[in-house]
């Protein structure tokens, strides 16, 4: 059992979770205006990553990009983590590789707490990330407070590169957000992002 | 069995390859000058993949950047591709996943022959990652024959992403470059990817 073992409704039996879905749980963050340059080449990494299409085509052009961008944006104050291994409780299940990790750390060397954001990367069908990217959510949670560094939510987010969906993980309440951004969006997608790491979201 | 199954050992022996170890086989290339832009990305990407070290940061942050400058380079008269399924034989073990791929093709939706370059990613030593980069170069030689678009050279790299080895193959003969290119020699590393491209390394 690992975290790409959970479907969604797995791991809401599993971990007893009240799911709360709604419209626009994000839409009213500010949007945040990437680096001129950042856009320009996304535009051309975009393309390419719609057109070899695999899973891995899409995170090394867009997603890195984006959550590099987030960490510049934010002056390097946080760490960014991507295919690191976050093995927190064999028992219930919540071991595995995440694809990425955000934490308030700034240190990079090694995972320190508190996880603030996961997002995991999916070739098409995003719905059908989010048992994985709770279960990790769950594991943050964990981690977080064995740490001795609770923070309120943890936020999650399933990404093809080009759609973005986001999750709130509030104690055992999750909030899913039914409204579905596109990389068009980055400005929002980017100060969605950075609410989350302001804890704001 | 699959690429990933083979050492350079295994790789030599089935398939009866005739080894050419040397210091030099692409020491006279001529360095490409990388655009500001990569320059500026390397700067800050190389020192967080080498601090996050996994391979899928490394593959995201560095070998992404670099290939995705050849085809900005070549003005994407050439593709690129990444994470692809490559089953060419699977009777001989040629069968799986390519990190990275470059065809002279155009076509970026559907891979055509002729592939030119196969490119290995390894967390920290690109050496184990040759006899995996070689069984995927012969798959690829025999996969432009049957497209009827055969070219007289393969090549290969297996790297770290700040770490990067170079192989040739000739028919039955492998040259494999002893030398370790930095990625500090990112020019260098533009230079002998280009002329593989070109043909002429």
């Amino acid at each position: 059992m690992a975290y790409n073992n959970f479907t969604l409704e797995t791991v809401r039996r599993e971990f007893q979770l009240e799911i709360v879905e709604s419209a626009g749980v994000f839409s009213e963050t500010e949007t945040v205006a990437p680096r001129e340059h950042f856009i320009a080449d996304l535009q051309e990494k975009v393309q390419l990553a719609i057109s070899i299409g695999t899973e891995k085509a899409r995170s090394e052009l867009i997603v890195t990009g984006v959550l590099f961008e987030l960490r510049e944006y934010l002056d390097r104050r946080i760490s960014f983590f991507s295919g690191t291994e976050f093995n927190v409780d064999s028992e219930k299940g919540l071991t595995g590789v995440c694809d990425f990790l955000v934490s308030l750390s700034p240190i990079l060397s090694f995972l320190e707490a508190p996880i603030i954001i996961i997002v995991e990367a999916k070739r098409e069908n995003l719905t059908l990330g989010f048992g994985q990217c709770v279960a990790e959510m769950i594991a943050a949670q964990h981690f977080n407070a064995e740490k001795g560094n609770a923070i309120p939510c943890i936020y999650g987010s399933t990404t093809s590169g080009t759609e973005w969906r986001f999750l709130k993980l509030e104690g055992q309440r999750l909030h899913i957000d039914r409204a579905v951004y596109q990389i068009t969006q980055c400005d929002k997608i980017l100060g969605i992002l950075s609410s989350m790491v302001e804890q704001k979201a | 069995m699959a690429y990933s199954n083979f050492t350079l050992d295994t790789v030599l022996t089935t398939f009866q390859l005739e080894i050419v170890e040397a210091m030099d086989i692409f020491a006279n290339i001529e360095p490409v000058t990388p655009s500001s832009e990569l320059m500026i990305a390397l700067r800050k990407k190389v020192p967080v993949a080498a601090a996050i070290n996994t391979e899928k940061a490394r593959s995201e942050l560095i070998v992404a950047n670099v290939l995705f400058e050849l085809l900005e380079q070549f003005n994407y008269r050439i593709s690129l591709f990444s994470g692809i399924d490559f089953n060419v034989d699977a009777e001989n073990g040629l069968t799986g996943m390519c990190d990275f791929l470059v065809s002279l093709s155009p076509m970026q939706s559907l891979l055509q022959a002729p592939v030119i370059a196969l490119v290995e990613a390894k967390k920290e030593d690109p050496a184990p990652g040759i006899g995996q980069c070689i069984a995927e170069m012969l798959a690829a030689q025999r996969f432009n024959a049957e497209k009827g678009n055969d070219i007289p050279c393969i090549y290969g790299a297996a790297t770290t992403g700040t770490e990067w080895k170079f192989l040739k193959l000739e028919k039955k003969r492998l040259h494999l470059d002893m030398e370790v290119y930095s990625i500090d020699r990112c020019d260098k590393i533009l230079g002998i990817l280009s002329s593989m491209v070109e043909q002429k390394a």
